[in-house]
């Protein structure tokens, strides 16, 4: 018992109209699956952890309070510098 | 290429000059990949004429190389090592052992049987 292909492809026009797929019988390449893949650039972009808050603006919030706080590293930094500046005049 | 950089550091890993760059190209292909997208479904579609095909092809082979997704690599955020890197953790192995074994990462524990 054979089923004539008209009627076949009229099952597969109704099935791809039910599931929004394109009609393509002859299996034409239509380049539909690039159309169809998800856009992975968010998830590869945020890959790295970013910088949430500089010293600088943790310094700024305690400003109000007229807290100080000490940046060790930069002192660090500023102190290697000025021995620098001390041994090669 | 410096005009992909960002202007200011906005890392808060690990950085050095091969983990800022590899950035740059994921922020340069996400910006680009819809016309990635375009002019790689223009190249893949037979039904439309050959010379549109071409030319989209030539756009595409004469994009920027940082919006190429083959340009990106995963590096270690904690040393910025761009070989033997578990994606899951984003970690290279050595770096992995040391937090696992630390007990920095939930979930995983050395395995003894």
């Amino acid at each position: 018992m054979s089923v004539p292909r008209a009627r076949l492809l009229d099952l597969m026009r109704a099935r791809c109209e039910l599931f929004a797929t394109t009609f393509n019988p002859e299996g034409i390449r239509t380049g539909n699956k690039i159309l169809r893949q998800r856009l992975k650039g968010p998830a590869l972009a945020s890959y790295y952890p970013r910088k949430i808050v500089t010293f600088r603006q943790f310094q700024d919030a305690f400003k109000p309070l007229e807290l100080e706080v000490d940046n060790e590293e930069e002192i660090d930094r500023l102190e290697h510098i000025a021995a620098y500046a001390t041994l090669f005049p | 290429m410096s005009m992909f950089r960002a202007k200011k550091l906005d890392l808060g890993c690990f950085t050095n000059i091969r983990v800022i760059r590899d950035h740059s190209k994921r922020k340069a292909y996400e910006a680009a990949e819809a016309e990635r997208q375009a002019l790689r479904y223009i190249v893949r579609n037979t039904t439309l004429p050959a010379r549109t095909r071409a030319t989209a092809q030539l756009q595409l082979t004469q994009m920027h190389c940082y919006t190429r997704p083959t340009q990106i690599r995963n590096r270690c955020i904690l040393g910025g090592k761009g070989r033997g890197i578990f994606s899951d953790f984003k970690m290279s192995r050595y770096n992995f052992r040391l937090q696992a074994l630390a007990g920095n990462l939930p979930g995983v524990k050395k395995a003894s049987w």
